[in-house]
């Protein structure tokens, strides 16, 4: 626990938390904007759902960008100054120090997220909307952000941690908003191998173009908990391959 | 005076090539031990290694008589170091930098106080370290490891990027420890000169092996004093002493003469005198520091 503090104290003066507040702006205006166009075209359409759905498919692009710029910041901090033998001879041990920044870029990720729910919430009560705030609904869809979450930062540590250049991360964010955003387009069996299409894949609610109308459908708990629980276990895999793969190297 | 560091046979192998071989280093307490060698000699794989933060090929290291391994935790809570080039969060500032250190050493304010202080770096400890010169990051590296004022101070190159001035004071420094701080400290260079003037102690380290270990006294008299012989005929002489199986080089008006003892250069002199050759004088000519090291490692003082 002293290490997760560590790392918030070293992040100090990286204006993380004011990145992501202006990357989430942007995100949740252009969600938002969105969704009060087809609301104004369509007002039958208005509901929380479709403004969950909105923030999903949008979460596809910008969360995997979000993430590599935020897990790359954090570990970034580490080579730039040489600081790997210093925590060392400290006796701070790699395992250690890895599941600390891990847990940083965790919290830092799902503050991000909370918020997004937050500005669902406050969103719809601005637009009056009829049913009241969904909680179980957000929940779920924090739910399937934070495992996600876990896959994607795994992910994306094992690269900032292992390739001092920080541009192979960032560029591995990239493609995973690239895949995050056109995953709902490939066919199932390819978009399952992708840890990015879970933004949308584990997303409670979910856009059906059955009749000539989207309809938004609410999925079924049930049928995603398989899904998450197998994700859950990818995610961990994946830290867990990092971890031991960066506490193997010498400085 | 207990043993502080022992290296049995230490080894490093990075493929195919042997980094440091068979490197039985030996600090005893109270010491600041110069470790000197050429760039590239290995000295800072041999420090890397006693820290625990590459792993031996072969051999072992023992820190306050424990084993490395075993009791990693332990040596390097009393230990502080500066390994290679100085290590700091260019983001952070200067005293922030120390506090990230003061929360692992978990040492009280007046110890960051105090090592800001020694390296003088307390009126620029809220600025940026990014903008800090590479003398002041050195300082701060120094701090950094002094600040838990640790029984054991292991410095690679500490006086890196430094002007002359502050070459000065952090040598003052290093003086001091000892006696001030209860410390023993291991400072490696490659300059003779710096470490000729701060160790009570060195080792030579050249391509991976200990050429010695001792004393500057032990080492000035390593070497036996050459001795330069003038003759009436300083070529008939070289002849006569060839067929008797000495090999003397010519140096001006000398015939100069390595590696010799006292009997020998009684012997010689009197194969000369009894050839009825006069000989004029006989001198001893003792090597200087820089001369043997030179010797010792092919290359000039600054090794």
């Amino acid at each position: 626990m002293g290490l997760v503090g560590l790392e918030l104290y070293k992040l100090r003066r990286k204006r993380l938390f004011l990145m992501v507040i202006l990357f989430l702006a942007v995100e949740i205006g252009w969600a938002f904007s969105a969704t009060s166009i087809s609301i104004s075209r369509n007002p039958g359409s208005a509901g929380w759902e479709a403004l969950i759905a909105m923030m999903s498919s949008m979460n596809g692009l910008f969360l995997p960008i979000l993430t590599a710029v935020c897990v790359s910041r954090i570990c970034d901090m580490e080579h730039k100054g040489n600081t790997w033998k210093l925590l060392l001879t400290l006796s701070v041990r790699r395992g250690a120090l890895y599941a600390a920044k891990y847990v940083t870029a965790s919290l830092v990720v799902s503050l991000a997220c909370l918020i997004q729910a937050v500005a669902i919430a406050g969103f719809g009560f601005m637009k009056g909307f009829e049913q009241p705030v969904p909680v179980l609904l957000l929940l779920r869809f924090l739910l399937g952000l934070v495992i996600t979450n876990t896959g994607v930062i795994a992910l994306q540590q094992w690269a900032s941690m292992t390739a001092k250049n920080q541009a192979f991360a960032l560029a591995l964010g990239m493609v995973g908003g690239f895949v995050g955003v056109a995953a709902d387009l490939f066919p199932q069996g390819i978009r399952r191998i992708f840890i990015w299409s879970y933004y949308t894949g584990l997303s409670p609610v979910t856009q059906s173009y059955a009749s000539a109308h989207i309809q938004f459908v609410v999925r079924d708990m049930g049928s995603l908990l398989p899904v998450m629980v197998a994700l859950t276990a990818v995610g961990m895999v994946v830290y867990l391959a990092g971890s031991v793969y960066v506490s193997r190297q010498e400085t | 005076m207990s043993e502080i560091i022992a290296t049995y046979n230490l080894s490093k192998r990075y493929g195919d090539a042997c980094r440091v071989k068979n490197v039985n280093l030996s600090v005893r307490e109270g010491e600041i031990y110069g470790f000197l060698g050429p760039n590239g000699a290995g000295k800072t794989t041999t420090l890397k290694m006693i820290l625990g933060l590459t792993r031996p090929t072969a051999g072992r290291v023992t820190v306050f008589g424990k084993g490395l391994e075993q009791n990693r935790r332990f040596i390097l809570s009393q230990t502080g170091s500066l390994i290679e080039s100085p290590s700091y969060y260019g983001h952070l500032t200067g005293l922030e930098n120390m506090r990230v250190v003061q929360r692992l050493r978990d040492v009280p304010d007046r110890n960051v106080e105090e090592a800001l202080r020694i390296v003088r770096l307390e009126k620029q400890k809220d600025r940026k370290v990014a903008q800090y010169s590479l003398g002041m990051k050195q300082r701060l590296g120094i701090a950094m490891a002094l600040m838990s004022f640790p029984k054991l101070l292991i410095l690679d190159e500490p006086t890196n990027g430094l002007d002359p001035a502050g070459i000065g004071e952090i040598r003052e420094l290093i003086k001091a420890l000892p006696q001030r701080y209860d410390m023993t400290v291991v400072i490696s260079s490659h300059l003779l000169s710096e470490i000729e003037q701060t160790a009570t102690s060195i080792g030579i380290i050249h391509e991976g092996m200990m050429l010695f270990q001792g004393s500057l006294e032990a080492l000035k008299n390593e070497k036996l004093p050459t001795i330069l012989v003038k003759t009436q005929n300083n070529a008939l002489a070289q002849e006569l002493l060839a067929r008797k199986g000495y090999l003397p080089a010519r140096d001006g008006d000398f015939l100069a003469f390595e590696n010799l003892g006292d009997d020998q250069v009684a012997m010689l002199n009197r194969i000369l005198v009894e050839c009825g050759m006069d000989v004029l004088r006989i001198e001893e000519r003792k090597k200087n520091l820089e001369r043997i090291f030179l010797d010792m490692t092919g290359k000039g003082g600054s090794l």
